[in-house]
């Protein structure tokens, strides 16, 4: 009978002694040690999986389900992040990873400088869609685990597993509004290696992907220029090119682009370009580049007869 | 997804020293895909009068054509230009006219009065409740975010450089924050002689 | 042959059908009626505009009070007319619908021009739509609008209307016309043309000229300094003179 009570029960009221000492401070279910030096992380357990609060109902994912999945009810409270465009594409000099910065909630752009490339260690780039909370703390636990797993097995884990620990993880939560879509991107044993996984379950190996609201704008210059034997000045440039279409077409995505080269002495990081910028100028006398801006209008200025004003008939 | 925001869009006015600005961005969208660029919102009703239509895009249209036939008829008609006062008010009555299926627009209108030289903003919303506002009208997706830059930037009595400059900032740097406006602008500033029309650099995401 | 219509011989068709010479002899038959009328007037002063009638009962038995052929539209406008009293009283209802409207469209009343014209197609209507008879009034419209300022017009019973500095309507309306000739000059005041039109319904007046037998409406040209609205309402520009104010002028 006290098992059954206490299942139902707050998890707070199970060490009753405290509630008196600390009355109105709610943290007094961690230990000193959470804030700062664990990191957040305090809650992982002896078997090294953390445990989480879920809320006091017969059918906690049936509640979760109702008041944060905004993809079956879009007027809910609990607001994720959705829009983004990540890609991340496999070629013969690694893999390249770009992602945009931008962060909206609704309509409102909440910011434009964030870093959806979540650095695993110095071998792993983990790429962020979805629930920015979500895939910024699993991917840093699973930063931790690959740590654990190098210090108990002498050598870095495999690009496959890292991933399907990830992925196993979220499943366990399935249904509970978890949301990520990420990439996981790494070089092992076997080279350069890349995954796809959500937080369904899905994980996938595969060559190029490209994740988020702006996947298809992405995915459309990507598959017109890709070819496993690109230059890795070709594979940036095509990287950032991706990202730009999307930025530009797509609502949610946009601001800046994150470029990371993912190389068999680990990832580089290659530099952050202003979308706006590749529009207008391009991204200037970096490898790859092919001079001159992005965009159509200014690509094609003067080239059409609706546009003869901008004709130079100087020369 | 609301219908006021299935095409994105802003439109934005202002008062100055005998004269008034009002600006728009240049996205025309479907929902989150950026469908074209140079899709203007802002529409000139006379020599000194502007009319600013930010909503629904279709309607958008269908609204223009609407006010420049009844604008035509009334000049025709009345053998005289028509002043802002008296447009906002056709605006108005135009728009109430459809209580019950509204066009999904909301009109911006500014002018300076041939009769007066008064400079003259308005704006309502999509059934016509007009608001007559002494310094800034806005609306649009980025509405809130508009109101937000506008409150901090305006102050009486702008010369029409001056003007120009705080309007493009305004509308420039709302957009930014906002998802579905911007992708380019384009202002007009209307001034008892002549009305300056520039378009602006803007972000292109 | 049961048929009503066209029992009647070739001219019957229909009320306004041409006659051979070109003639709509219903709107000939109107003016008639117009003609029979009593008299009334209007002048365009410099600073506002006089409309007068001659206000005649046909029996002393008739509470004359409740007579009106001097009628307002809206703040800025007033009409007057000579011919049926009826016909009248429908387009005064016509057009005093139609100036709230063009109130609710525009927010403003309607300038002179644009109701005369109104009414001018009102009466137009009726001499080209079937199984009705045209109007048997002609009118005569004063109007202040800040566009054109004091403006005149006259409707007749065809629907032809056109601005006048001053002119007459009705049974001495011959007579009249010449006396507004010899008398008007384009600077006179609002005071002397309300004297003047007085003095022009004096000849061929039938009965004794008093307060009780005359309507006399006026536009007065707001001054710059004037409020042109008080409380969200425009100050009327267009105003019927009281017994006691027609009093004073004879």
């Amino acid at each position: 009978m006290n098992t059954f009570v206490s299942r139902f029960a707050p998890s707070s009221s199970v060490i009753p002694q405290y509630r008196g000492a600390l009355a109105g401070d709610d943290d007094d279910e961690f230990s000193d040690l959470t804030w700062g030096s664990q990191a957040g992380f305090g809650n992982i357990g002896a078997k090294g999986i953390p445990s989480f609060e879920v809320p006091n109902l017969p059918d906690p994912s049936a509640f979760l389900r109702m008041h944060t999945d905004d993809y079956a009810d879009p007027n809910c409270r609990i607001k994720i992040q959705h829009g983004t465009t990540t890609l991340a594409f496999r070629f013969k000099g690694g893999i390249i990873v770009a992602v945009d910065s931008r962060a909206t909630a609704g309509s409102y752009i909440a910011s434009g400088t964030v870093k959806k490339v979540i650095e695993i260690n110095p071998y792993l780039l983990g790429t962020m869609a979805g629930g920015a909370a979500d895939c910024q703390y699993w991917e840093t636990y699973l930063g931790i685990q690959c740590r654990l797993h190098e210090l108990r097995n002498r050598e870095r884990i495999s690009v496959a597993a890292a991933s399907k620990y990830l992925s196993n993880l979220v499943y366990s939560y399935k249904g509970m509004g978890l949301s990520m879509g990420t990439m996981i991107c790494g070089w092992d044993k076997t080279g350069p290696a890349l995954f796809y996984v959500d937080s369904d379950g899905t994980r996938l190996k595969g060559d190029i992907f490209s994740v988020g609201s702006g996947s298809t704008y992405a995915y459309g210059v990507l598959d017109q220029s890709y070819s496993w034997d690109l230059s890795d000045a070709d594979a940036q440039e095509l990287g950032r090119r991706s990202i730009y279409a999307a930025g530009h077409r797509d609502a949610y995505s946009g601001n800046t682009i994150n470029l990371y080269h993912v190389k068999e002495q680990g990832w580089e990081f290659i530099g952050n370009y202003d979308v706006t910028k590749m529009h207008y100028d391009g991204p200037g006398n970096v490898p790859g580049a092919t001079g001159g801006g992005y965009g159509y209008d200014v690509r094609t200025a003067g080239r059409s007869a609706s546009d003869a004003d901008a004709i130079d008939t100087s020369a | 997804m609301s219908i006021m925001e299935y095409n994105g869009g802003s439109v934005l006015a202002m008062k100055g020293k005998n004269c008034v600005a009002i600006a728009s961005d240049l996205r025309l969208g479907n929902q989150a895909m950026t469908v074209a660029t140079n899709f203007e919102k802002v529409f000139p009703v006379t020599d000194c009068l502007y009319l600013g239509l930010a909503g629904l895009a279709s309607d958008v249209i269908t609204l223009r054509e609407r006010f420049r036939f009844r604008v035509n008829m009334y000049t025709i008609k009345e053998e005289r230009q028509i002043e802002p006062a008296t447009f906002a008010q056709l605006v108005s009555s135009t728009l109430y006219e459809k209580r019950f299926g509204p066009y999904f627009v909301e009109p911006v209108i500014a002018g300076i009065s041939k009769k007066t030289g008064e400079p003259f903003i308005a704006a309502t919303d999509l059934i016509g409740c007009l608001n007559f506002a002494k310094d800034f009208v806005v609306c649009g997706t980025a509405s809130d975010k508009l109101f937000g830059v506008a409150e901090g930037l305006w102050e009486p009595d702008l010369e029409p450089e001056d003007l120009f400059e705080t309007i493009s900032q305004t509308l420039m740097n709302a957009v930014d924050r906002d998802a579905f406006s911007g992708w380019g602008a384009i202002v007009h500033v209307i001034t008892p002689e002549k009305v300056i029309t520039r378009t602006l650099k803007a972000r292109m995401d | 042959m049961a048929d009503g219509a066209g029992s009647g011989g070739a001219y019957s068709f229909s009320l306004t059908t041409f006659n051979p010479s070109g003639k709509l002899v219903q709107i000939e038959h109107a003016l008639a009626a117009v003609s029979q009328g009593t008299t009334s007037l209007g002048i365009k002063a410099s600073n506002g505009i006089v409309i007068a009638t001659e206000k005649k009962a046909s029996s002393i038995l008739i509470d004359d009070s409740m007579i009106e052929k001097v009628s307002i539209i809206c703040p800025n406008i007033g009409i007057v007319y000579s011919g049926m009293g009826p016909d009248f009283r429908v387009l005064v209802g016509k057009a005093r619908k139609s100036a709230q409207a063009y109130w609710k469209m525009y927010g403003e009343y309607p300038p002179a021009k644009v109701l005369a014209q109104e009414i001018a197609t009102v009466m137009q209507e009726a001499t080209q739509s079937g199984g009705v008879r045209p109007f048997g009034v002609s009118l005569l419209v004063a109007g202040w609008d800040d566009h054109r300022g004091p403006s005149l017009y006259q409707i007749d019973p065809s629907g032809s209307f056109w601005a006048w500095k001053a002119s007459a309507i009705g049974k001495n309306m011959v007579n009249a016309k010449t006396f507004l000739e010899k008398r008007y000059h384009d600077d006179i005041s609002l005071e002397d043309a309300i004297h003047t039109a007085l003095l022009t319904l004096k000849e061929g007046f039938e009965g004794q000229m008093t307060e009780k037998t005359l309507e006399i409406g006026v536009i007065t040209v707001p001054q710059d300094n004037v409020l042109k609205m008080k409380d969200g309402r425009p100050v009327p520009t267009f105003r019927k003179l009281t017994q006691e104010e027609i009093k004073d002028y004879l």
